[in-house]
């Protein structure tokens, strides 16, 4: 069940290892599921083999650097692999309230691809990814630059404001929002009647989307920025003086060498939002008491899945579900990812 | 999920204490009509099977998430210290019903003794995860409850739970806003919806009540009230939903209909900060709940106290009163349970005794399902000072007796509440109520066959 409930902290852990190392090098390989460094242990491994040696030393090397990989593969089969592979398998049985467990092979499947709520939600995650990811990526860019311009007068005050809302759990975020979004007696009702102005209920069926983006932008655009700003951190002095002696502006500067270093890093933070994209939970969740209307059970496929398993009893469509949800994501994780490695190679 | 119960369970130890400020009156005689003083070994009339299993060592878990009930447990402990009982808050309504499928279906880690509400009864008892105490002697305790608090834990035959709190609907209302439109409560619901009109008509920003289109409970209670039985299981498996045609139901949609369109009645979640600061303020002039509401009220908003008054709710028929429930509770014993007569035992005596069933309303601020308390003249007497010295519990204690006793709950009403804000919930907040209300009868209907059972909808 690792894909229904989704927590942004684990993805963020493999984020920070991913800044720092891969996204310098250009090599960083992201799946949905966040084990980023699949090729880490056999670099380890291949290494000691290329040098020549008797079969005995061979072999104890070859011991020793699998004893080393092994706590690495027990939590990567543990963790990671075990509960997909359990997910798959429920998702092959149907457990009904009169009649027990039988298996019903992909029948979860076809239904889930014809699931007319299942396919509103994907579609409704998809337009939030359209358009709230630009902007919150683009924010955290201009973030980015503008600490690293050098012009700012306090940056680290600076970072750490905007990062600061990273670090308040997303359910507190949602309602601390919850509440400013209210529109009688909520803060956006006080600036109305303040103003005299007739503001519209952020939390009404028209407005919960872009009101959502606005919780996310706010929660992730310092992460980003972090994500971002250590990218630029690991571009060599050399290229900066280069560009200096060439006659190179600040703004050609930015333009012609930092946003090209930053292109692996942005693709590893657009990965990462697609992700976060797809398996939107938290705030939707919790709005969902203030908004029981508009934000219906199955508002995003995440949320569908968690109250098909949990109040409807319907484990094994709930991980069908999840399993086409995760699978959608690979895809579309991996066409970005393919996209722009192609248009890279076409530079 | 949001149901009545769930959120009576927030209740802060405040309001019973505040409560039994106002009921200690009563505290010590008048025991009126009821079978025993509770001050013996063991609860008089308790079965002997029930006596037997008190006097035996034993350790029991309870989960709960009433708030305060460890007072009432306490007494029990200090009477019968042969019981260890462990009070748990495996967190509210749906939260703790998931947590006690996994345990059940596990196999292992399931309490001995489990809150269950009304509406959740049926599915655990249709799926043998809880015991019948009919083949526990339980019968026995029938007589010390009101018929609907016991007709809502006998299902199929057999009896599922102990009835611990009820909560027949009332109509709460702004006496302060009454009298100043010189409006009086209204008696039918024709009146309701003319009154609405007029508080409407002279203050344009106040209405005559609030709906929240995510809580199914509300609306069942008002169909069931209007006559409604859209629900009905015949046997283990046999289901029909008639929501779309039962004539109760369509009753409920005709007097509703005027009032969404027209806005009488503001379309908002309850129970939120802002709702309750609206039910302060005075934008409500009516609250059609349980008889569990003075509960909250007085903890909630206790700057409101004296303004506010109870009537009985608005009838259909002024000549055939009927009423209804919103939310309640049973306590339940599990079949995991290593130790049933001793979990059966306690899950009567916290529920019957005199003693017990007084704790449970002066110190947790429960409704009684107990005629102890129900039919008593003193504790129907008290005045309460919330409502400006109003003997409240006379109309609350007629309510309870008014409670049609033929409604019935569905094997999966858990599951059909969910998703009743994406149906119902959509006509109640700009839609077509009846179109809303076919929806859910075709989306319950589709879950109950594909869940094993024949639903039909005639």
């Amino acid at each position: 069940m690792a894909t229904i409930l989704p927590t942004r902290q684990a993805t963020a852990e493999v984020a920070a290892s991913a800044a720092g190392r891969d996204a310098r090098q250009g090599e960083f390989c992201a799946t949905p599921h966040g084990n980023a460094n699949i090729t880490g242990p056999e670099r380890g491994v291949t290494a000691p083999s290329a040098r020549p040696g008797t079969g005995h030393v061979l072999l104890r090397q070859h011991l020793a650097g699998y004893a080393f990989f092994l706590p690495f593969l027990v939590v990567f089969l543990v963790a990671i692999v075990a509960p997909l592979a359990y997910a798959v398998y429920l998702s092959l049985f149907q457990d009904r309230m009169i009649g027990g467990t039988v298996f019903v092979g992909l029948a979860n499947y076809a239904r889930a691809i014809g699931d007319a709520v299942f396919g509103t939600g994907l579609l409704r995650v998809a337009l939030f990814l359209a358009v709230q990811v630009p902007i919150m990526l683009g924010l955290a860019l201009f973030c980015a630059l503008a600490i690293d311009s050098g012009r700012l007068r306090w940056p680290r005050l600076f970072r750490i404001t905007i990062f600061m809302p990273y670090a308040v759990p997303a359910v507190v975020a949602a309602l601390m929002w919850g509440y400013m979004y209210g529109d009688q007696f909520g803060l956006t009702g006080q600036i109305g009647r303040a103003l005299g102005l007739d503001l519209p209920d952020l939390m009404s069926r028209s407005w919960m989307l872009a009101a959502i983006g606005n919780m996310v932008t706010w929660e992730f655009v310092g992460y980003n920025m972090i994500l971002l700003y250590a990218a630029l951190r690991a571009v060599p002095g050399e290229l900066y003086e280069a560009a200096e002696v060439d006659g190179a502006g600040a703004v050609r500067i930015a333009w012609s060498i930092k946003l090209p270093a930053l292109r692996p890093a942005l693709l590893v933070a657009t990965i990462f939002s697609i992700i976060g994209s797809f398996q939107l939970f938290n705030e939707p969740n919790i709005l969902q008491k203030l908004a029981p209307a508009v934000v219906t059970t199955g508002y995003t496929p995440n949320m569908y899945a968690y109250n098909l398993a949990f109040n409807g009893q319907q484990i094994n469509y709930s991980a069908a579900i999840a399993v086409v949800l995760g699978l959608v994501t690979v895809v579309v994780a991996y066409t970005v990812q393919l996209a722009t490695a192609r248009r890279e190679r076409a530079l | 999920m949001k149901t009545i119960a769930t959120r009576r369970g927030a209740l802060t130890a405040g309001v019973a204490a505040a409560l039994s400020l106002a009921l200690a009156a009563c505290g010590g005689g008048g025991d009126g009509a009821t079978d025993g003083t509770g001050s013996g070994a063991a609860a008089p009339g308790a079965s002997a099977a029930a006596q037997d299993a008190l006097s035996k060592p034993a350790e029991l878990t309870f989960w709960t998430w009433v708030a305060g009930i460890e007072k009432t447990v306490d007494k029990f402990q200090q009477k019968y210290p042969n019981i260890k009982v462990k009070v748990v808050n495996a967190g509210q309504s749906a939260d703790q019903y998931t947590k006690l499928q996994t345990v059940m279906k596990a196999g292992t880690g399931a309490p001995d003794v489990a809150q269950i509400e009304y509406f959740a009864l049926p599915q655990f008892a249709l799926s043998k995860q809880v015991v019948n105490l009919a083949e526990h002697g339980a019968d026995k305790v029938k007589d010390r409850f009101s018929p609907s608090a016991w007709g809502q834990v006998s299902i199929n035959g057999g009896v599922f739970g102990i009835p611990q709190d009820t909560g027949p609907m009332a109509m709460f209302y702004r006496k302060d806003i009454f009298d100043k439109l010189d409006l009086k409560p209204p008696a039918t619901w024709a009146e309701f919806v003319e009154t609405a009109r007029k508080v409407k008509k002279a203050e344009p920003d106040t209405f005559m009540a609030s709906i929240d289109p995510g809580d199914a409970g509300g609306v069942d209670s008002m169909i069931w009230q209007a006559g409604g039985v859209p629900f009905k299981s015949t046997g283990a498996t046999d289901v029909s939903v008639t929501l779309a045609t039962d004539p109760g139901v369509k009753r409920w949609v005709d007097t509703w209909t005027p009032l969404l369109t027209e806005k009488l009645v503001d379309v908002q979640p309850g129970w939120t900060d802002e709702w309750w600061k609206s039910m302060e303020s005075g934008k409500y002039a009516t609250w059609l709940a349980g008889a569990w509401a003075p509960s909250p009220l007085t903890s909630s908003i206790p700057k409101s106290k004296g303004k506010w008054a109870v009537a009985p709710m608005p009838q259909y028929d002024a000549a055939a009163p009927a009423n209804s429930e919103n939310g309640g509770s049973s306590v339940a014993v599990t079949t995991q349970s290593k130790n049933i007569p001793a979990a059966v035992a306690f899950a009567e005596w916290l529920n019957s005794d005199p003693e017990a069933v007084r704790s449970l309303n002066t110190e947790v601020g429960l409704f009684p399902a107990t005629r102890t308390l129900l039919d008593d003249q003193a504790w129907r007497g008290t005045a309460f000072d919330y409502f400006d010295g109003q003997q409240a519990n006379e109309v609350l204690s007629a309510a309870s007796s008014a409670v049609r006793t033929d409604w019935q709950y569905l094997p999966f009403q858990v599951y059909a509440n969910s998703i009743f804000k994406d149906t119902v919930g959509q006509a109640i907040d700009g839609g077509d109520l009846a179109a809303g209300l076919k929806t859910w009868q075709d989306r319950i209907t589709a879950f109950g066959n594909e869940q094993g059972f024949t639903v039909t909808n005639g």
